[in-house]
């Protein structure tokens, strides 16, 4: 019998030996919680930008009709004061997706430099490596 | 006595939620009166069942529990009261699990660490659901943080499952599809149990998505590694839910953070086999009456899978086992400690 105790083990067991035999041959997969698709930056800009929809507010009662009429008409009414509130978020997000952007483009750069130095580095090596072989 | 609850957020489906209600039902039994209050109520709570933050207006003697489980605006004005209080952190998911995915979830659980820390101190007695909670709690300085478990009421779960359901193996998690539950690994870890040992084994994951895109990857994922091999069920009826558990032959779960996970007790009580990860509260919950490992090496799992499917001597020890953990978590018992805890808060002022 395997006892609980004993089920890491013989289970371990089991998987070396049946990749002994070219088992569990599954690539290593990178799917983890950092690997998720990158929001691009223009559907990044798209949401900065709010814009609730009226036609979305209503009452999902059996006889709501007047109730979505009243809400829609109460928003229409409060318009100057919701207006505020999405020009104040929209402003806010905004400048977040600016500043998400720059850093981005600092980022590029950075990275771009690194590259170009790691190459210019490689070339140097390169380069030397011939001259010591040729030299001797 | 009256104990008035807080809730962040009140939901149908909601775990905090419906403990709040089994809470309020344990009240009412021991003549405690009082009103639930959320900040947000989401549509479909029974009309009445939690009313608006605003109603919270609690007489000088009243105690006021908060269930903490993200952080809310405008809680630690609501919770600025002079009455006696009790916190009970239902545990937050680390923000990391959600910036690529969600991230106003990830700025939720960002900032719920100060919010709790600072309403932890201000209350006479600070809980978590499980010892890893509590220590969260000792970290932001509360001397003796208590522990709380669950309320789990076995009595409204039904008979257990057969030692050994028929039919081909079938192997169950539930929980939300969230990425700190990592139900890519279940997936992955079931995709090899099934091709090396069971090509005709089904896994079935029951929870709602936390958003739809995160929703559809895994589908994707499953179209990847076992297509047509595994069901997703979401908004499941309770006798629905209890049925799957009685036709499974193992639970596995991956999870990497998990405060208490009730769905391991569930499993433990139908009988059914648990694999789990030994992360957060897991380790307290199932004691030893589970095959811990962690996923380093989804082989192992695969074949740990395997042992508890087939192994019938193995799936009976561990079912013996369960009884004692169980008995930890009894309802009973669980319900002694908050009446404890609710009376000393307000034997404190």
């Amino acid at each position: 019998m395997t006892t609980p105790e004993d089920a890491l083990q013989v289970a371990r067991a089991a998987a070396e030996a049946a990749r002994a035999e070219g088992g569990y041959a599954e690539p290593a997969f990178s799917f983890s919680f950092q690997s998720a698709p990158r929001i691009r930056d223009a559907r990044l800009m798209e949401w900065a930008v709010i814009e609730p929809e009226l036609a979305y507010v209503g009452s999902t009662r059996r006889f709501g009709r007047p109730i979505t009429l009243l809400k829609q008409g109460l928003l229409r009414l409060l318009r100057q004061y919701n207006d505020q509130v999405v020009a104040q978020q929209t402003r806010f997000n905004a400048h977040i997706t600016g500043h998400v952007m720059s850093f981005d483009d600092r980022l590029d750069a950075i990275e771009r430099l690194f590259g170009e130095r790691e190459e210019a580095r490689d070339r140097a090596i390169e380069s030397r490596r011939r001259e010591d072989f040729f030299g001797r | 006595m009256n104990v008035h609850q807080v809730l962040s957020a009140a939901g149908p489906v909601d775990a905090v939620t419906n403990q709040g209600l089994a809470f309020r039902r344990l009240f009412s039994e021991w003549g405690w009166g009082g009103d639930d209050v959320a900040e947000i109520i989401a549509p479909g709570m029974p009309r009445g069942a939690v009313k608006p933050a605003r109603a919270l207006r609690p007489a000088a003697e009243d105690v006021v529990l908060l269930h903490y489980s993200g952080y809310t605006p405008r809680l630690e004005q609501l919770m600025d009261v002079p009455n006696p209080k009790v916190l009970l952190s239902h545990n937050v998911t680390p923000a990391r699990y959600f910036w690529p995915y969600e991230p106003l979830e990830g700025v939720r659980c960002a900032l719920a660490p100060g919010q709790l820390a600072e309403l932890a101190r201000a209350a006479d007695v600070a809980a978590g659901v499980s010892h890893f909670n509590a220590e969260d709690l000792r970290d932001f300085g509360v001397a003796d943080p208590q522990v709380i478990p669950v309320l789990f009421d076995r009595a409204k779960l039904g008979a257990p499952g057969p030692a050994r359901p028929p039919g081909a193996p079938t192997i169950l998690f539930v929980g939300r599809v969230a990425p700190h539950k990592r139900h890519d690994l279940v997936i992955r870890a079931f995709a090899m149990y099934r091709r090396r040992h069971a090509p005709d084994a089904r896994l079935v994951l029951v929870g709602g998505a936390m958003s739809p895109a995160f929703g559809r990857m895994m589908r994707q994922l499953v179209h990847e590694v076992a297509p047509g091999a595994v069901d997703f069920e979401a908004g499941v009826s309770p006798e629905r839910l209890w049925e799957l558990y009685r036709s499974a032959h193992a639970f596995l779960c991956l999870s990497e953070h998990e405060g208490f996970c009730v769905p391991l007790l569930e499993a433990f009580h139908f009988g059914v086999p648990v694999i789990a990860q030994p992360v957060g509260g897991i380790p307290e919950v199932v004691g030893d009456a589970a095959l811990q490992a962690r996923a380093d090496d989804l082989a192992v799992i695969a074949e740990l899978v395997h042992l508890a499917v087939t192994d019938d001597e193995l799936r009976a020890e561990l079912r013996r086992r369960t009884g004692p953990r169980l008995e930890a978590f009894a309802f009973e018992r669980t319900a002694q400690r908050l009446r404890e805890a609710v009376t000393r808060a307000a034997a404190a002022r």
